[in-house]
C-alpha cells in the first residue's frame, strides 16, 4: 500500500516537473522575444492568438484539409506500392534481387528535394505533383516494413493454412494479411510522421494550396507570427491525427 | 523453418540461382533502355538521357568547384550528425540519471521535437541566421535530434541490470561506471543511431541547402533548376544515391554487424 502511494507521489511529481518545464520554456520564450523585433521572434501570446485565428479562418482550414488529404492518399498509395513490391520480392524469388538490390536502395537514398524538383519540372503545380512526391518519399519506408513482416511470418502457420485450402487468395486474405497487420501499422505510423515532417517539402515547390505553401508565403512575407503559428498548427494536426486515427487503429488490431 | 528447396532438383535450383543473379542486372539494363527511349521523346530540359547524365557526372567529379559543393554538403551532414547525436544522447541520459525528469523528456520535449516539421526548422533558421552554413546545420540537427533521442533511450532501457549491478560492486565512481560499463553496452545502439541519422540527414540536407544555404549540393541544384539544367540535377541525384547507398552498404552495415556481434554475445 505504502509503495503504491509512493509511486503515485513520484508520478505526480514527474508530471508536475514536466508541465513546469513547459511553462518555463514558454516564459523564457516570452522573455527573449521581448527584446527582439517581431519579424525575428514574436512572443508566445501573439503566436497563440494567431494560431486561434488560423483555426477560425476558412482559408487556413481549407489548406489544412488539402494537406491532410494529400498525406492520407499518399500513405495509402505508398503502402499499396511498397507492400506490392515487398510481396513481389517475397513471392517470386528471382525478383527479390531486383527489389532488394535495385529498387529499394535507389528509392531509399533518393533525396526528398530531388523528387520535389523533378515533380516541379515534370508536372503542373497541383495535387498530382504533391502526391507523386509524397508517395515517392514514403514508398521505401513501407517497403522495408512490409518486407520485414513477410520475412518474419511463421512458416508452420502458413503450412497449416495451406493444408486447409489451396486457394492462394484465401490464404492471403485469412492468414498472410492478418499476420502482416502489426508491420503494416508500424509502416503507417512511420509514413505518417515522415509525411508531415519531411514530405511537406512537396508543397513548397509545386503547390498552389496546402500548409507548406502557406508557410512559404508567410516566410517570404517575413510574417514570423503566422509562420510560427502555422508550425504549431502542424504539430497540433499531427498529434490530433495520431491520437484520433493511428492509436485507435493500433488498439483495434491489438485485441485480435 | 522448412527448407522447400530440398525438394527441387539440382539443375532447376542452379537455374533459379542464375535467374536470381541475372535479374537485377537485366532490370538495370531495361531501366536504362526505357530511360533512353523516354529521353528521345521528351525535350532534354524535362528528361536528359542517361549518356548526357553520365557525361555531366564525369564533369562533376573532375571539377573542383562542383566537388567543393559536395564537400560543403559532407561538412553540413557531419557537423549536424555530431551535434544532434550529442544533444539527443544527453537528452536521453537525463531521465536515466534523474528519473523525476522522465515525464518532461519523454512526454513533452520528445514529442514536440518529433512532430515539428523539417520545413518549419529550415525556414525558421533562415529568419534567424540568414543564408549561411549555420542555418543548414541548425535545420538538419533539429530534425535529427528526435531520432537520436528515441534510439538512445531505447538503448538505455535495454542495458542489462545485472551488468550494472556487477559494475556497482566494483566501483562507486559514476564517471568510471559510465565510461566502462554504460557506454560499451550502448555501442550497438550508438551504431544503429548513427546509421539512421546518416540516412535521414541526406534526405533533409538538400532541402535545407536549397532554401537556406550558400554552398552545397542543394544550393547547386537550386541554381541549375533556375537555368533548367536538368542534367546537372540528375547527376547530383545519382551522385547522392551512389554515395549514400555505398557508404551505408559497404561501410556502415559491415561495421554495425561487427559491433553487434561483438557486444551482443
Amino acid at each position: 500500500m505504502r509503495a503504491e502511494q509512493e509511486s503515485f507521489t513520484s508520478a505526480f511529481a514527474e508530471r508536475l516537473i514536466g508541465e513546469a518545464i513547459v511553462v518555463l520554456a514558454l516564459l523564457s520564450w516570452w522573455f527573449v522575444a521581448r527584446g527582439l523585433p517581431e519579424f525575428v521572434l514574436p512572443g508566445p501570446v501573439v503566436v497563440v492568438r494567431r494560431l486561434i485565428e488560423l483555426f477560425a479562418a476558412p482559408e487556413f482550414l481549407w489548406n489544412a484539409f488539402a494537406s491532410s488529404w494529400r498525406v492520407l492518399v499518399s500513405i495509402a498509395a505508398a503502402l499499396l506500392i511498397g507492400g506490392g513490391l515487398a510481396f513481389l520480392a517475397h513471392g517470386e524469388p528471382w525478383l527479390a534481387g531486383v527489389v532488394d538490390d535495385r529498387i529499394k536502395p535507389v528509392l531509399n537514398s533518393f533525396p526528398s528535394i530531388g523528387w520535389a524538383i523533378l515533380a516541379a519540372i515534370w508536372f503542373n503545380p497541383g495535387d498530382f505533383g504533391v502526391i507523386f512526391v509524397e508517395v515517392a518519399i514514403l514508398i521505401p519506408f513501407c517497403l522495408i516494413n512490409i518486407a520485414e513482416g513477410l520475412r518474419n511470418i511463421d512458416h508452420e502457420l502458413m503450412e497449416m493454412g495451406q493444408s486447409f485450402t489451396r486457394h492462394r487468395a484465401r490464404v492471403l486474405w485469412r492468414l498472410t494479411l492478418p499476420l502482416l497487420v502489426p508491420y503494416g501499422l508500424s509502416a503507417i505510423r512511420i509514413a505518417y510522421g515522415i509525411a508531415w515532417k519531411i514530405a511537406l517539402v512537396a508543397e513548397l515547390l509545386g503547390a498552389p494550396t496546402g500548409i507548406g505553401y502557406l508557410m512559404l508565403r508567410a516566410q517570404t512575407a517575413a510574417d514570423s507570427t503566422t509562420f510560427l503559428a502555422t508550425c504549431f498548427a502542424i504539430v497540433l494536426i499531427f498529434v490530433a491525427g495520431e491520437r484520433l486515427v493511428i492509436v485507435p487503429l493500433e488498439r483495434r488490431f491489438e485485441r485480435r | 523453418m522448412v527448407d522447400t528447396t530440398i525438394a527441387l532438383g539440382q539443375s532447376s535450383r542452379r537455374r533459379g540461382l542464375l535467374a536470381r543473379r541475372l535479374a537485377p542486372h537485366l532490370f538495370t539494363l531495361l531501366f536504362l533502355a526505357a530511360w533512353q527511349a523516354a529521353a528521345l521523346v521528351a525535350p532534354s530540359y524535362l528528361l536528359p538521357g542517361p549518356a548526357q547524365v553520365a557525361w555531366r557526372l564525369w564533369l562533376f567529379v573532375t571539377s573542383w568547384r562542383d566537388l567543393g559543393h559536395l564537400g560543403a554538403s559532407l561538412y553540413h551532414v557531419a557537423a549536424s550528425i555530431a551535434i544532434s547525436f550529442v544533444i539527443g544522447s544527453l537528452l536521453a541520459l537525463i531521465p536515466y540519471y534523474a528519473p523525476l525528469l522522465r515525464f518532461a523528456i519523454e512526454r513533452r520535449v520528445g514529442p514536440f521535437l518529433n512532430s515539428f516539421s523539417a520545413i518549419g526548422w529550415t525556414l525558421l533558421s533562415i529568419m534567424w541566421f540568414g543564408v549561411t552554413s549555420l542555418t543548414v546545420i541548425f535545420a538538419i540537427s533539429a530534425v535529427l535530434v528526435p531520432f537520436a533521442l528515441i534510439n538512445m533511450s531505447a538503448g538505455l532501457a535495454n542495458i542489462d541490470r545485472e551488468t550494472i549491478e556487477m559494475g556497482g560492486s566494483f566501483t562507486r565512481r559514476r564517471a568510471r561506471m559510465f565510461a566502462l560499463v554504460i557506454v560499451p553496452s550502448l555501442y550497438p545502439f550508438i551504431f544503429s543511431t548513427l546509421r539512421i541519422m546518416f540516412g535521414v540527414s541526406w534526405k533533409v540536407t538538400l532541402t535545407a541547402e536549397l532554401f537556406g544555404g550558400n554552398a552545397g549540393l542543394g544550393y547547386m541544384v537550386n541554381m541549375e533548376r533556375q537555368e533548367f539544367d536538368t542534367a546537372t540535377i540528375f547527376a547530383a541525384i545519382v551522385l547522392i544515391i551512389t554515395f549514400v547507398h555505398g557508404t551505408d552498404h559497404y561501410l556502415l552495415a559491415p561495421l554495425q554487424a561487427k559491433v553487434s556481434r561483438h557486444y551482443a554475445g
